[in-house]
């Protein structure tokens, strides 16, 4: 072996790794200990094998990433459980009455599926869809007070209590949604930033029963997340879970907390 | 899903590496992002065929890596660009400077590589992916990837500046 063909050879020679232990490179690293030349050329290509080590290393996940690949999983297990179960209940309703089907939709069914999707990575899901994907606002007001009286009035929570800053948010209206057989207050705001014509609002906050999650956070914690493009808080406060949705980034959402 | 293998403890595992080798390869944090996305959604789905779980690593960059050149192979907005038509207008820059690279400029020069030296040479730097293991995520023989790593290598720290060894000419093999 010869220094042209050894530094050929540790061009594929990362310090600290088990490339050494190749014995093609062990040879080639043998030769450098006895030529100077090689031995600077050695130097150099170490030192910048380290930099672009350290410059691909900078690279790194966006925030939330991870939480977003577990509850879109999440979501769609679920989906695909609700196919599957729709697979069942179309075969048994070719073979049993309607009477036979409800009873077994209402006895076994439903309490299955409340037991298996109640976790906060579907909700957070499923909440964000709602958001996102369209939906109609039960009652447009910019009165608070209004919005609470109609939550109350459809037995969805309102005696719910916003952070300060959510407080000073102007409120654009309301809408009750359902998850696992319990109502969820939907109230929406604006931020304050432009929007295009046809959008009202660009904030959400969804409130629901604790004892409707299984994983709820603890009081006083507050997750943070992106899913679908918006990002969302989630806390517990009081026998209530929040969750507050809007696009931006962790820090634009901590301003309303 | 393959035994034993909890699917929250695979994404917290390995998803920041996945994502690295995505961004690595496609060069656009959206893309990298579905990337990744798509590789755990495809192992939720088929992960349970793998039988030896030790595989789990190299079948997941795999199949990142096939999501991204099938997805290349829908793209017709990126014209490749041999490097020899290129070459006027590669950077000259001094090995002192590769320090002063951020991360963009060097994946851009690594993009200018030929496709087949993309992949290991993201994965050698990245990963620290032993030569083995970088062929096996490959799929290719292990002398062809230190042929292609060689070859990569050196083109890459050519053109970020370094006096790396002009590299040999491919095995025709390959």
């Amino acid at each position: 072996m010869n220094a042209n063909e050894a530094k050929t050879i540790l061009l594929l020679y990362r310090p600290g790794t088990a490339d050494a232990e190749d014995p093609q490179i062990a040879e080639a690293l043998a030769l450098a200990k006895r030529e100077p030349e090689l031995a600077h050329w050695l130097e150099e290509h170490c030192a910048r094998q380290a930099m672009l080590r350290a410059i691909f290393g900078q690279i790194t996940a966006p925030a939330g990433l991870k939480e977003q690949i577990i509850s879109e999983q999440a979501a769609q297990a679920m989906t695909i459980s609700r196919q599957r179960r729709n697979t069942i209940f179309a075969s048994l309703a070719a073979a049993a009455a309607v009477v036979t089907l409800l009873i077994v939709f209402s006895s076994s069914w439903l309490p299955h599926r409340q037991s298996d999707d109640n976790t906060l990575a579907v909700y957070q899901n499923q909440m964000a869809g709602i958001a996102l994907r369209g939906y109609a606002m039960d009652l447009a007001t910019n009165d608070p007070a209004q919005i609470r009286d109609y939550l109350a009035r459809n037995k969805a929570p309102s005696d719910y209590a916003l952070p300060e800053a959510l407080q000073k948010a102007a409120t654009t209206g309301c809408a009750v949604e359902g998850w696992q057989n319990v109502k969820v207050s939907m109230i929406c705001f604006r931020t304050g930033k432009p929007l295009p014509p046809n959008q009202s609002n660009d904030m959400w906050l969804f409130v629901t029963d604790r004892a409707s999650l299984k994983d709820a956070p603890e009081n006083g914690q507050h997750r943070f997340a992106t899913l679908k493009g918006l990002v969302t808080a989630v806390w517990t406060q009081d026998g209530k879970v929040y969750l507050l949705g809007t696009e931006g980034d962790e820090s634009t959402i901590r301003k309303f907390l | 899903m393959a035994e034993g293998v909890n699917f929250e403890e695979l994404v917290a595992r390995y998803y920041e590496p996945l994502y690295q080798f995505a961004f690595s390869l496609a060069r656009d944090e959206s893309d990298a992002c579905d990337l990744t996305q798509q590789t755990f959604c495809i192992w939720a789905a088929k992960g349970h065929q793998l039988r030896d779980t030790s595989k789990v690593k190299t079948w997941l960059f795999t199949t990142l890596h096939r999501e991204f050149l099938g997805s290349r192979r829908r793209q017709t907005r990126f014209p490749h660009v041999d490097l020899e038509q290129a070459e006027p207008e590669l950077p000259v820059v001094s090995p002192a400077e590769i320090s002063r690279h951020d991360t963009a400029h060097v994946l851009a020069t690594l993009a200018r590589l030929d496709e087949v030296y993309q992949a290991p040479v993201a994965l050698f730097y990245l990963q620290d992916c032993s030569y083995n293991e970088i062929a096996e995520i490959l799929q290719v023989p292990l002398g062809t990837v230190k042929s292609r790593l060689s070859r990569g290598i050196g083109r890459l720290q050519e053109l970020l500046g370094g006096d790396a060894t002009p590299p040999r000419a491919e095995p025709t093999h390959l």
